[in-house]
């Protein structure tokens, strides 16, 4: 039992990083109706650009993420300009267009900061809770409550703002929008901006729970997208269930199956999505025939 | 009008048969001489020599140590006057970690007349190339150490340091004999390093009795260890055992300390570089116990001479894959003095003659192309490794 | 033979096919010479070029061609590569038997991750099949029979009458010849009735259905041929190299795969073979420039994708465009000709005005919506029956069950007294029920004749079986297809079109090319979806012709119209339907005075005839 909580946690804990990742991937096609599989690729430069900030410029954590985010989501708003031709388009040439510019992005961190990892230290230090032989590192709980916070924020931001607002009346109709005066261009950029922002905070708290490499963003990207269609592809708090699930389901698998644990996880998406294709909570539609 | 093109598509036919024809009679590339298998180096020149390693993906830290090591003993006999008045050439390809890549750049210094290669850092890169290498008669010193490399019986085929079967059972026979641990759990990956590490460790720890209490094996791109850690923490183990390579060798440690696992760390040649210590945290890495061939650069004068080289070179210490490499290098160019420049079997039956008093130990090649066979317990301690007392 | 030069169909004097097998002949000996002029390390990295051109083949089939998002290539590669070893090293078959053998696994490959396209499609289908190409990577990389990530090494040469295949010289022409077998079948496929299908299901699955094409047996037909060419490279693979490893298979080599056949041009089998040889090649040239070679490889992805989305092998055309707009010199335009009656059937005696289509309490919810409540009519045979009413009203909601686009809540539709409420919308096409769409469902990039083609072949799916066992035949029966329809173009005066893209043509042009092409099925029963929308006065009166003209050939028609005048004067018979109700029925000038559907205008729109169309874009 006490096993089965310890892995449990561990998922959530990882789960908590997916959902942040789905969060991004869901913002980007719900508003705009990109598939950015440069996302990945974004939360790597995220993960980089925070551990330079706390590391090499010594700043305090809760500093140099923000800082991250700032920085990723400005690279964010470069992507969405090259990548402006595609949006809308046919899904193949979004998914190469994307898939391009996160090689680029890789190629780039490379050149910057060399192919080989660094590790980041840990910025809480506090000994882990113990709950009945249940150990959860207080980092781990940091990671979760930023997740949460930031689906609220997200959530307020859609709802309660005006460029919130208009994102979403761009998402359903965009010719629509423009005839009411909606900047369509702008919109789609501060969307992709967040996106961009969402992913390098996923990549910031993730560092030091792994290690910050060029191809980090590969297995996290695919393990995002995947949380966020199990989730519901454009829903808010599908992004959430998806990637604590998807978290959850790969821990078990890992215990369980040992090396085969990807094999198991997506074997068990796949049949999921079969089940039931619009995911928990069912497609925010945003292009319909 | 419309059948015209099927005349011409019969022509085209006819024009491919007698290509074929002519093909049979001159096959192509057989014309061109298999560069070399000739076992005189009779042409003057520099002596071209290939370093395959990888220098992108994940695995280009180890290919950045094994071409710096290689080329600082390379750089010196050239600027001691080289092989005869000749100097040697060094050539950089990159596997990318990939044993297809490895295979056609096998090709490619067979192409380029390379006469011998240094690398691969992995096994499975070297193993994929070996027959080819073969069969082109260029002798090869690898920096791999799986055991399988030797179930080739490659004649061109050497090691530049100790199998892992080494690495494995002085461990074991440290923690077992002289620690007295009992219960030893071990945690793995499954790359081709990590099975050849869960084989080595098992069958030393079954040679001195001992069955582990646990064995888990996680994905070598896995990052999430805890489900593992926590499967062998509910063991209760005194000893983990980590097969894996460098940066996620330090996350497993550093995911267990978070887990409140307090068992002691052992592991073989990974946990003595400065990659495990950043990755783990250097109050994780304390007291990890590291069976190694080079316990670091204080060990020996000449290591503390190698290292005043590496660090004037490239402005930062070596480590084991860099001492590692520059031995192999040095066998080799001990090797070329001996026999002229000599290529081909030559060269390989040269390299196989040489007596060499490297940093790793005395280097002396048996027949399956292992030339050392020991390695030492190392302690980190405060970031440094300690040779155990 | 004397006799098919005259059945070749006009346009066939445009296709560039002489210049196109000068071309191939140069090709073919070029390749065929190759060998000859590269040293050891250039035959391997050809070698390797042409395993990926044939993989790129059959992502161009099933991605391109078919439209199906397919990110598990590279793992029917794999499936074609470890099956060869398996069955070579561990137990001990030839390598011939391993290799047929291992095509099959492949295929069986295909058919499971194919599966989840019958439910899902697009983006979704792309991270399942990912997810099971990351799974089939994981297998490799922990099984002891694959062994593991170290891979199977020992794979032994093919054998081939004595051919030392081990060299690699040698081993290029068993390649080659492969490769242009493959490519000739992968065009052979593309032209013919197959390709066409699944070029009409990639542009519009739904109007694709409703022409009777069997979009499931057609998604599954895609990724087994996709999984056919990655197995046959996977099994050259085995023999070529003799050693395999995952590293090989990995998610990094699935793009750079679909990169090449984006880059070369995805719906053209010959650019998805430019963009798989370029690539090869320039990533040999750049390999020991690894980041900049990435961030070189990167920037053209962008690049191509963005300026040029028909990929390398579209800039030709572009530019040519480019350049005839730049000369304003556009050619002799195309002509619509006028429309030739069709022959008109004999009277069939007995079943004329009887009922042909009975629906019979129909019921039609959407989560709570219902937008037809318990409809019942009768079309009689040889009638034209005109559905009316406002917008809403449940118009074309009752043609979508008809058709089977969608499977009604509860009550039947029979056709002919058989019951085709809940078959699907191809077997309804082929029982005899033909439609057109309010807002176009042309197929955009198939040309004008090539629309035609679709609808008028009439045989199942399995009849492609005679793509393997007898090709001549399906060489026959194209050619007949393409005979019929030219005469059925000349007939719908659109024969000077056959050669253009749809998209190409005025709105009154496309409009009556979906007539033509619901007509090319042979129906019983036609169901027009508004067809004068858009349309200008003398364009409706032709309509109004043309309609007259089919009925009396012996369809059936019926059509939903706004456009009063038409009906007046086209329709025997009207029914009124609002909110999802038939409110009147009867001759025109009778139902035009009926209260309540004067009302049900009035009270909801207050205009008396409605023009307007129920368009919402």
């Amino acid at each position: 039992m006490q096993s089965f909580f310890q892995t449990l946690v561990s998922g959530l804990s990882f789960g908590a990083v997916y959902a942040l990742v789905a969060l991004g991937f869901s913002l980007v096609y719900r508003t705009m109706g990109l598939v950015n599989f440069a996302h990945g690729a974004v939360l790597m430069i995220g993960a980089y650009v925070a551990s330079t900030f706390y590391l090499s410029a010594r700043l305090p954590f809760a500093v140099a993420v923000p800082a991250a985010m700032i920085v990723t989501g400005a690279v964010g708003l470069v992507i969405e300009r090259v990548l402006r031709p595609l949006e809308n388009k046919d899904f193949d040439l979004m998914l190469i267009g994307t898939i391009g510019a996160g090689t680029v992005l890789d190629a780039v961190a490379i050149l910057i900061w060399s192919s080989s990892g660094r590790g980041v230290p840990s910025p809480v230090q506090t000994a882990p809770f113990d709950i009945g032989g249940v150990r959860i590192p207080a980092y781990n709980v940091l990671v979760i409550g930023v997740t949460a916070a930031a689906m609220a924020v997200l959530t307020l931001f859609l709802q309660r703002t005006r460029h919130g607002a208009a994102m979403q009346a761009v998402a359903m109709d965009h010719e629509a929008a423009t005839a009411v005066g909606i900047h369509v261009g702008r919109s789609n950029a501060i969307s992709f901006a967040i996106g961009a922002a969402l992913a390098a905070l996923a990549g910031a708290l993730v560092g030091p729970m792994l290690y910050v490499t060029p191809t980090m963003g590969d297995s996290l990207g695919i393990q995002g997208f995947a949380a966020a269609i199990l989730g519901g592809f454009g829903s808010i708090p599908g992004a959430i269930v998806g990637g604590l699930g998807i978290g959850v389901i790969g821990s078990f698998a890992a215990q369980s199956f040992q090396g085969y644990s990807d094999l198991v996880t997506f074997v068990v998406f796949t049949v999921l999505v079969m089940i039931r294709p619009t995911g928990i909570f069912g497609e925010r539609t945003v292009n319909r025939a | 009008m419309s059948r015209r093109p099927r005349y011409r598509l019969v022509s085209a036919a006819a024009a491919a048969a007698a290509a074929l024809v002519a093909a049979a009679c001159s096959a192509p590339g057989s014309s061109q001489p298999s560069s070399g298998s000739t076992s005189s180096g009779a042409v003057a020149g520099p002596i071209k020599i290939a370093v395959v390693d990888a220098q992108s993906g994940s695995e280009s830290d180890l290919g950045q140590f094994e071409w710096r090591g290689v080329k600082l003993a390379v750089d010196q006999a050239n600027a001691a006057g080289g092989i005869d008045g000749r100097k040697i050439q060094l050539t950089l390809y990159d596997d990318q970690g990939d044993p297809t890549v490895g295979t056609e750049l096998a090709r490619k210094i067979a192409s380029a007349g390379d006469i011998a290669m240094f690398g691969t850092a992995e096994s499975a890169v070297t193993l994929a190339m070996a027959p080819i290498l073969e069969s082109e008669h260029i002798p090869n010193i690898t920096s791999g150490q799986s055991t399988q490399l030797l179930a080739l019986h490659s004649p061109y085929l050497f090691l530049n340091g100790p199998t892992g079967l080494t690495y494995d059972s002085t461990l074991a026979k440290y923690l077992v004999t002289t620690k007295g641990y009992k219960k030893i759990a071990m945690l793995t990956n499954n790359d081709s390093y990590g099975a050849g590490e869960d084989e080595a460790f098992t069958a030393s720890l079954k040679s001195l009795g001992i069955t582990p209490v646990a064995t888990e094996v996680v994905p070598a791109d896995q990052t999430n260890m805890t489900p593992a850690l926590t499967a062998i923490r509910a063991k209760n183990p005194q000893v983990l055992f980590i097969g894996a390579e460098e940066a996620q060798s330090g996350l497993i440690v550093k995911q267990a300390r978070a887990l409140g696992m307090t068992a002691v760390i052992a592991e073989g040649a990974p946990a003595g570089t400065p990659l495990y210590m950043s990755t783990a945290g250097v109050a994780n890495a304390n007291g990890t116990i590291v069976s190694s061939p080079y316990l670091g650069n204080d060990v020996s004068p000449a290591a503390r001479k190698f290292a005043a080289a590496y660090t004037a070179a490239y402005g930062t210490a070596p480590e084991l894959h860099g001492a590692k490499a520059y031995d192999g290098a040095e066998v080799m160019i001990a090797a070329l003095k001996a026999c002229n420049a000599c290529t081909g079997l030559a060269l390989a039956n040269a390299i196989r003659a040489v007596h060499y008093a490297g940093l790793l130990g005395n280097f002396r090649y048996n027949s399956s192309g292992v030339g050392i066979f020991a390695t030492s317990i190392g302690i980190i301690t405060d970031g440094k490794i300690k040779p155990a007392g | 033979m004397s006799r098919l030069p005259a059945l070749s169909p006009p346009w066939s004097l445009w296709s560039p096919g002489r210049a196109r097998a000068g071309g191939l002949v140069v090709l073919a000996v070029a390749a065929w010479l190759l060998p000859y002029r590269l040293n050891i390390y250039w035959i391997s990295v050809a070698d390797t070029a042409i395993l990926f051109a044939l993989l790129a083949v059959g992502m161009g089939l099933v991605m391109g061609i078919a439209g199906q998002v397919n990110l598990a290539q590279i793992a029917f590669f794999g499936v074609g590569a470890y099956a060869t070893a398996i069955l070579t090293t561990r137990d001990g078959f030839g390598f011939w038997t391993a290799g047929a053998l291992a095509m099959l696994a492949a295929v069986i490959a295909g058919l499971v991750v194919g599966l989840p396209a019958l439910r899902i499609q697009s983006h979704y289908l792309g991270i399942v099949t990912l997810g099971l190409a990351v799974a089939f990577i994981d297998w490799i990389t922990n099984a002891p029979i694959t062994g593991g990530d170290s891979g199977i090494s020992g794979i032994p040469t093919p054998p081939l009458f004595g051919i030392d295949l081990a060299s690699q010289y040698l081993y290029y022409y068993l390649e080659l010849i492969v490769f242009a077998g493959g490519l000739a079948f992968g065009l052979f496929i593309v032209r013919t009735p197959l390709g066409r299908r699944m070029r009409a299901m990639r542009d519009d699955p739904l109007a694709a259905s409703a022409v009777g094409v069997e979009i499931r047996m057609l998604r599954m037909a895609a990724f087994v041929l996709a999984s056919v060419y990655g197995g046959a490279a996977g099994v050259l693979y085995a023999g070529l190299v003799h050693y395999i490893a995952p590293e090989t298979f990995s998610i990094a080599d699935m793009f750079l795969l679909l990169a090449m056949v984006i880059i070369g041009g995805r719906q053209s089998l010959a650019g998805c073979v430019i963009g798989a040889i370029g690539l090869t090649v320039v990533q040999q040239e750049l390999i020991n420039l690894a980041a900049y070679a990435q961030l070189g490889y990167g920037l053209v992805v962008v690049a191509v994708v963005v300026f040029a989305p028909a990929g390398l092998v579209g800039i030709p055309g572009r530019a040519a465009a480019w350049y005839r707009r730049w000369r304003g010199h556009t050619g002799r335009a195309a002509a619509l000709e006028p429309f030739r009656p069709l022959p008109a059937a004999p009277p069939s005696p007995g079943s004329a005005g009887g009922a042909l289509l009975e629906v019979a309490g129909l019921v039609m919810r959407f989560r709570g919506v219902t937008a037809i409540d318990d409809v019942s009519l009768t079309v009689r045979e040889g009638e034209i029956l005109g559905i009316v009413g406002p917008n809403g009203s449940g118009k074309t909601t009752l043609f979508n069950v008809i058709s089977g686009l969608y499977r009604p809540t509860a009550g039947t539709v029979s056709l002919g007294g058989r019951v085709i409420s809940g078959a699907g919308p191809h077997r309804i096409c082929q029982l005899g029920v033909a439609r057109t769409f309010q807002h176009l469902r042309l197929f955009g990039n198939l040309t004008v004749a090539d629309n035609m083609l679709v609808p008028l072949d009439r045989t199942r799916t399995w009849w492609s079986w005679r793509y393997i066992g007898w090709p001549p035949g399906v060489w026959r029966h194209d050619r007949e297809l393409k005979w019929r329809a030219a005469s059925l173009l000349g007939c719908f005066g659109l024969a000077q079109f056959a050669g253009l893209l749809p998209g190409s043509l005025p709105y009154g042009i496309q409009r009556r090319l979906e007539l033509a092409r619901a007509m090319a099925s042979s129906p019983r029963l036609l169901l027009l979806d508004e067809p004068a929308a858009g349309l200008n006065g003398e364009e409706r009166s032709q309509l109004a012709a043309i309609v007259r003209s089919i009925r009396d050939s012996g369809v059936t028609v019926v059509l939903i119209e706004h456009n009063m005048g038409l009906v007046m004067s086209l329709c025997e018979r009207v029914i009124v339907l609002d909110s999802g109700t038939v409110i009147a029925e009867g001759v025109p000038a009778q139902v035009a005075r009926d209260p309540a559907v004067l009302e049900a205008y009035l009270g909801k729109s207050a205009l008396p005839a409605p023009h307007a169309t129920e368009a919402s874009p």
